[in-house]
């Protein structure tokens, strides 16, 4: 699965940044057609979720979602035939 | 079925200012519910006024976003009418104990089968910062422009002494273990209280250095102390760190209850 930012909900609040372990948020650039500064994803295939969520069937870790005041952070299916990037980190 | 699937898609984002920990304290809530098995027909929120107040407008189920302070009120009627329904109540400090203050302690007297989740910003956030009975001593607010001088109501210990089935305090930025207090007092039969630590980066955050959302979400992570550490610390009459604020279960009890279902 793919970790994304949900352009229209997110308001650039950055507190996922503050809490994810992995240091996965970064402070974003540019702003979006809303003038949002949406935080830049690092290398968002080191989230476990993004390998292992369908397999334990539930998010793990899961902090910057449950901390995201905007519900904007979720995990995409690939699209059919899409390759799935993975990288492991510990 | 995630917590996600609760909320109004269609309602977001929030009218909160960014960075508001209401949003959080809702997820929490939400993820709670969700892995209780609860059914959407069968729970119901419910909201006095206030940006806190305004949670249930974005959850799915049926709700009653109700008059300033009477929210408690509104939720007895449902329970002693259809004690069958999970009720859930969003309410802020000024909701809860200025203006709510008496219904807050005849419910917790009564010990009405509810669960209350209330987002102590420590201000009137929604009418532009006014000063509430949770400001802490020496803020600045709208109506305390030289510092508050005015003594503090701790929500849970009041709760607690008012006679409530089961009290917590947390905060927003502790997301899993305000989850897991969140369960506890939807199990609790009887009335339970989850006080939560929110930023309001807008109304008190802004006149009480604490500008970036981040400087209240380290303030938060930094002055709670658990309940265990606190009570470890004054039994070996060790000092307790300055300005700490205790988080934790202050109670969970067994008292008879009103509006429990059969
Ligand atoms: C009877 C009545 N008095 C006053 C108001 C104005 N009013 C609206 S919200 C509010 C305070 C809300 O504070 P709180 O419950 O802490 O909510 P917050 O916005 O901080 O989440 C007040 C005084 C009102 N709506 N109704
Ligand atoms: S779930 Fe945890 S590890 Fe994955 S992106 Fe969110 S905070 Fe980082
Ligand atoms: S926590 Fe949510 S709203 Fe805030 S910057 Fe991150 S994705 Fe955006
Ligand atoms: S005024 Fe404060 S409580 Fe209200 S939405 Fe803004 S940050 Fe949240
Ligand atoms: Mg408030």
């Amino acid at each position: 699965m793919k970790l994304a930012i949900d352009s229209s909900r997110c308001k650039g609040c950055n507190l996922c940044m503050l809490v994810c372990p992995y240091r996965i948020f970064k402070e974003g650039k540019e702003q979006n057609e809303r003038g949002i500064i949406l935080p830049e994803l690092d290398r968002p295939e080191r989230c476990p979720n993004c390998r292992l969520q369908k397999l334990y069937g539930r998010t793990l870790c899961g902090l910057c979602q449950m901390i995201c005041p905007d519900q904007a952070i979720r995990w995409d299916d690939e699209a059919k035939n899409e390759r799935q990037k993975v990288e492991v980190e510990f | 079925m995630s917590f996600r699937d609760w909320y109004r898609a269609d309602r977001l984002p929030t009218i909160y200012c960014a960075g508001c920990g209401n949003g959080t304290v809702i997820n929490c809530a939400l993820h709670a519910v969700d892995t209780l098995g609860w059914r959407w027909e069968d729970t119901i929120f419910v909201s006095g006024i206030g940006c806190s107040s305004r949670a249930p407008g974005y959850i799915r189920t049926d709700s009653l976003h109700t008059t300033h302070g009477r929210a408690l009120a509104f939720a007895t009627g449902i329970k002693l009418a259809r004690p069958e329904l999970h009720v859930v109540v969003f309410t802020g400090d000024g909701d809860l104990a200025a203006i709510g203050g008496n219904h807050f302690i005849h419910a917790c007297r009564r010990n009405v089968d509810m669960t209350v989740i209330c987002m102590n910003n420590w201000i009137y956030g929604m009418t532009g910062g006014q000063g509430s009975p949770t400001t802490p001593r020496g803020a600045i607010t709208t109506t305390t422009p030289y510092g508050s001088g005015e003594g503090v109501f701790d929500l849970s210990a009041l709760a607690v002494a008012a006679g409530a089935n089961h009290v917590a305090r947390w905060t927003s930025y502790h997301v899993k273990e305000l989850t897991n207090a969140i369960d506890a007092g939807l199990r609790t039969p009887g009335f339970s209280l989850i006080e939560v630590l929110t930023q309001c980066p807008t109304a008190y955050g802004r006149r009480n250095k604490l500008r970036e959302v981040s400087d209240t979400i380290e303030y938060l992570k930094t002055h709670a102390i658990l309940l265990q550490r606190y009570n470890r610390l004054v039994a070996e009459g060790k000092p307790v760190p300055e300005d700490m604020f205790t988080v934790g279960e202050f109670v969970r009890r067994n008292r008879p209850a009103m509006g429990v279902p059969p």
